[in-house]
């Protein structure tokens, strides 16, 4: 026994001699003009509207650069395309550790693709801020190098049954979701609420990602006398059913997830029938007159004219943010050790999304609010609400 | 009318036909004999323009016109016609649109009703199955059919290739006679066939291949009296032993 | 209800239809399963929608203008790249259509994007008409329609020009073919430009019922696909059958079954079909005499 803790202790001491000069030497990543950050999105196949967050942030890391980076070293950002395709990301996660060696890993659409990086990044102690999706995948377990913002679906849906029965007083609701993790854990959220005021679904209808044809959901939904419905799915999908309810006369009440907050894309594509809808927002409106959103605006006309400046194009800001505030925190001598600390330290930071606070090891939750809007007629957002905290 | 002079053509790297030459003169019945893979059925494909970038070697005139390396719609819109070994009716096709399809190249529709009219008189049996599938015909229903497409393009040249095959001694003889009145109208007839015999009884001239290559050219009676002809493609044994059976295998003159 | 899911059935069916004759079409004349049929109506689609909403054109002009399109797409990938293959087997040229889908998909999210649009349409897709109850929507309605006269359209052409015969004998057998004289590989290319034609009707009328983006016409090409497998791949009534069958059940079977199952339903169709009668309901098939 003595003899082993004695090489253990032997081991330490040769592992602290081996490695303690090259750690003191460089970060990865990190250079002395220099910050490597990496992030992927779909920017092809059938996710890639949501490609636009990892363009977004491309818009923030211009502007930084722009007025001389951080503490003296520039950002330089790395954005790869996984078409939503797990395997990809995977490889995409290897390069960015193994071939460019970033410092960070900034966003990052999906969940199923995520999962794929996520113990590989964690492994290799690579920071990772905040994945673009609201699951529980990012903070359980808890991780020592990933940190979460998004607010949580099952949060999310949660609160926002509350909102419809509570404040609007609705009394059947109806759900409408897509059959994956995302809609499930909306699903979670809603029969949460519901199960705490002994009330239930009038119906619970589910549709496969890949499916066109809505017709028979509609009708079911119809049939079930719903005066609310809640939608959690992606845009082709909540299009296609506003437009199937439509042709039979069904008009309930309707909601859906802060993914589809995007209005402008929405009212488009639903040829107006998204006015009416209830939903969460996790940053500024679009045309709103914060003055960092001011600012962000003129840079996109700048850099970016052809981007359409919509909520999860400036999403890719307001994910980063916080990011680009611990590393300002960490000061010039960043170290992975030194950005956890400045998180960690994180409170009520605030940008153009959702107010984000830390809790050393204990909460990597950062973002816990929303706030609501309903979209007008003409497409603008009606604010409803300010920031709501729903993750207790 | 038509005169092909020395071609080759190959089958990838395979010359089956080796420097023919042969000429039709216009109103005759002219064969081509010999025995199967002689290269019989390879010259009417040639002289079609079926094969790509065939002949190899050679030239096709037709009507005093060079017709080698051109394609086959051309070779139909100047008036020769081909009824291919095995029919090759169009299966799931009627029987009217069969002779519509043999039409396809023209645009004269009185003169297309007209040989409709003749194509019927020739081979009645079509008229009745008119709507039925060529596919659903019998084997000898077909060979009509496959005969009165081709004159449906009211051919100069009518290339007919082993119209007996697979049929009963009743209808070959049927066929054949047909094909003499076909021929008495005033169409000239080009016939590939195994069956000589039958073949030599309607023609005016016949050549005999073998190995892609003539051997023998003349007219029915000169030929019929040639020993090998005779031994080779009539089936005429000519010396047999006292014992009443061959001792040995004759060997052919031109080999 | 019922009826309500049947006629709702039969709308979407229509579509379904219209891709399955578009890929019989092909399939009839050179037995090719023509797997970027969807991204090529896809792309036709995205054509008309930037004639109608960027430049604006009146929508017959711009139709006619898709058209166009849909025939020299079709006829450039005919031309340029099943024609090249060298010693072509059928399986080839299906993994050639299935590159070609790769490409257009590829090349749509690059040049319009993947944001989702609406194809701006003469016909609304949220007004209904009301027979008596039974509520179909304007879109249904005139899908139907338009999918119905399409369909007669084609059968008169196969069944009376002297064009649509030559393809069915092109088809059957193309050495007689080209002894009549018939230019086969004009009439492959001609093949190609129909099925692309119709595919576009389909994108078009599949855009209008819903949303426009890159992959909007994934699953409907697996329906269309199914209904051909149902109806028979070389029957054109049998396509037409096949379709307006699988939306009826597939809608039967989401309102009655489960709804969560019901995009299963086309597949549990092509396996159940392939083992019971692989030619299809329709096609009735001349087994040739050896």
């Amino acid at each position: 026994m003595v003899k082993k803790s004695l090489m253990f202790v032997g081991l330490l001491v040769f592992a602290f001699f081996v490695t303690a000069p090259a750690s003191a030497q460089a970060v990865r990543g990190v250079t002395d003009t220099e910050i490597l950050i990496g992030q992927w999105g779909p920017q092809t196949g059938p996710a890639a509207p949501w490609g636009a967050v990892a363009r977004g942030t491309d818009l923030l890391v211009k502007i930084i650069n722009d007025e001389g980076g951080i503490h003296g070293r520039k950002l330089k950002y790395f954005l790869r395309d996984d078409s939503y395709m797990p395997a990809k990301t995977k490889a995409i996660a290897k390069e960015f550790v193994e071939q460019i060696g970033v410092f960070a890993v900034v966003g990052g659409v999906g969940v199923a693709t995520g999962m794929t990086a996520r113990d590989y990044l964690m492994e290799n102690k690579v920071p990772w801020f905040s994945p673009v999706t609201g699951v529980y995948e990012w903070i359980h377990p808890i991780q020592k190098y990933l940190f979460a913002m998004y607010p949580l679906y099952d949060d999310e849906a949660f609160n926002l049954t509350g909102y419809l029965h509570e404040k609007l007083g609705y009394k059947k609701i109806a759900m409408f979701y897509q059959n994956d993790d995302y809609g499930k854990q909306g699903v979670m959220g809603v029969d949460r609420y519901l199960l705490k005021k002994n009330i239930k679904l009038v119906a619970k209808i589910s549709a496969e990602v890949t499916d066109r044809d809505l017709s028979t959901h509609a009708l079911k939904l119809r049939e079930s006398g719903a005066e609310a419905v809640i939608i959690w799915t992606m845009p082709t999908h909540a299009a296609l059913l506003l437009a199937e309810t439509a042709k039979i006369g069904f008009k309930p009440q309707w909601a859906t997830s802060n993914t589809l907050s995007d209005s402008a894309l929405m009212m488009g594509i639903t040829r107006g029938l998204w006015a009416g809808m209830i939903n969460s927002f996790f940053s500024e409106l679009p045309d709103s007159n914060h003055p960092l959103m001011v600012k962000y605006r003129e840079a996109h006309k700048k850099y970016a004219p052809s981007e359409r400046w919509g909520v999860f194009y400036y999403a890719g800001i307001a994910f980063a943010e916080p990011f680009v505030e611990g590393v300002r925190r960490a000061g010039r001598n960043l170290t992975t050790e030194s950005w956890i600390k400045a998180m960690e330290g994180m409170k009520d930071f605030q940008g153009i999304g959702l107010p984000v606070t830390y809790a050393g090891l204990k909460d990597r939750q950062g973002g816990k609010h929303v706030f609501y809007g309903k979209v007008k007629p003409d497409g603008n957002i009606e604010r409803l609400t300010d920031w709501i905290r729903i993750t207790k | 009318m038509l005169k092909v002079k020395n071609i080759e053509t190959l089958y990838g790297l395979i010359m089956a036909v080796r420097g023919v030459s042969l000429e039709v003169q216009e109103k005759q019945i002219i064969s081509i004999l010999g025995a199967n893979g002689a290269g019989k059925t390879t010259i009417l494909k040639t002289v079609m323009g079926l094969l790509e970038d065939q002949p190899d070697k050679g030239t096709i005139e037709f009507m005093g016109k060079r017709i080698d390396g051109k394609d086959a719609e051309e070779i139909v819109h100047l008036g020769i016609s081909y009824v291919p070994e095995g029919r090759e009716v169009f299966p799931e096709l009627s029987v009217d649109e069969n002779l519509k399809m043999g039409a396809y190249t023209r645009k004269d529709k009185k003169g297309v009703k007209e040989d409709h009219q003749r194509v019927i008189s020739h081979f009645p049996i079509l008229a009745e199955r008119k709507d039925q599938w060529a596919g659903t015909l019998s084997g000898g229903e077909q060979q009509m059919l496959a005969i009165g497409r081709a004159l449906m393009a009211r051919p100069k040249l009518l290339m007919l290739d082993e119209p007996s095959l697979g049929l009963s001694p009743i209808l070959v003889k049927e066929i054949f006679g047909i094909v003499k009145t076909i021929n008495e109208e005033g169409t000239t007839i080009l016939l590939v066939e195994q069956n000589a015999k039958m073949a030599l009884k309607i023609s005016d001239y016949a050549f005999v291949l073998e190995s892609g290559r003539i051997v023998a050219a003349n007219t029915p009676n000169i030929l019929l009296e040639d020993e090998d002809v005779k031994e080779f493609y009539l089936g005429i044994r000519s010396e047999e032993s006292a014992k009443g059976y061959q001792r040995w295998k004759r060997k052919k003159r031109w080999r | 209800m019922f009826g309500q899911l049947v006629v709702s059935g039969l709308a979407v069916g229509a579509c379904y239809a219209l891709i399955a004759i578009a890929m019989v079409i092909i399939y009839k004349t050179s037995e090719v399963l023509n797997f970027a049929q969807g991204e090529m109506a896809m792309i036709s689609t995205f054509i008309a929608f930037t004639l109608l909403e960027t430049h604006q054109v009146p929508f017959p002009y711009a139709l006619a203008l898709t058209f166009l399109f849909a025939i020299l797409l079709a006829v450039f990938f005919e031309l340029v790249f099943l024609r090249q293959a060298k010693d072509p087997t059928v399986l080839g040229l299906i993994i050639i259509t299935l590159g070609f889908e790769m490409v257009l998909m590829g090349f749509v999210g690059w040049k319009w994007g993947p944001d989702q649009r609406a194809l701006p349409f003469p016909v609304s897709n949220i007004e209904a008409y009301n027979f008596y109850g039974l509520i179909i929507s304007k879109i249904n309605f005139w899908t139907l329609i338009v999918s119905l006269v399409l369909m007669f359209i084609l059968f008169l052409f196969f069944r009376y020009t002297k064009l649509g015969i030559a393809m069915r004998a092109t088809q059957q057998n193309q050495l007689a073919a080209r002894v009549m004289g018939i230019r086969t590989k004009w009439i492959f290319s001609f093949t190609w430009a129909l099925s692309s034609m119709v595919g576009a009707v389909a994108g078009m009328l599949i855009a209008a019922l819903g949303v426009l983006d890159p992959p909007m016409m994934m699953d409907p090409l697996l329906k269309g696909f199914a209904s051909g497998v149902l109806g028979g791949m070389t029957s054109l009534p049998g396509a037409a059958l096949g379709g307006a069958l699988l939306g009826v059940i597939e809608n039967l079977f989401g309102g009655y079954v489960s709804l969560s199952f019901k995009s299963v339903v086309a597949f549990a169709i092509i396996v159940l079909m392939l083992c019971i009668k692989p030619s299809g309901l329709l096609a009735k098939h001349y087994v040739k005499k050896v």
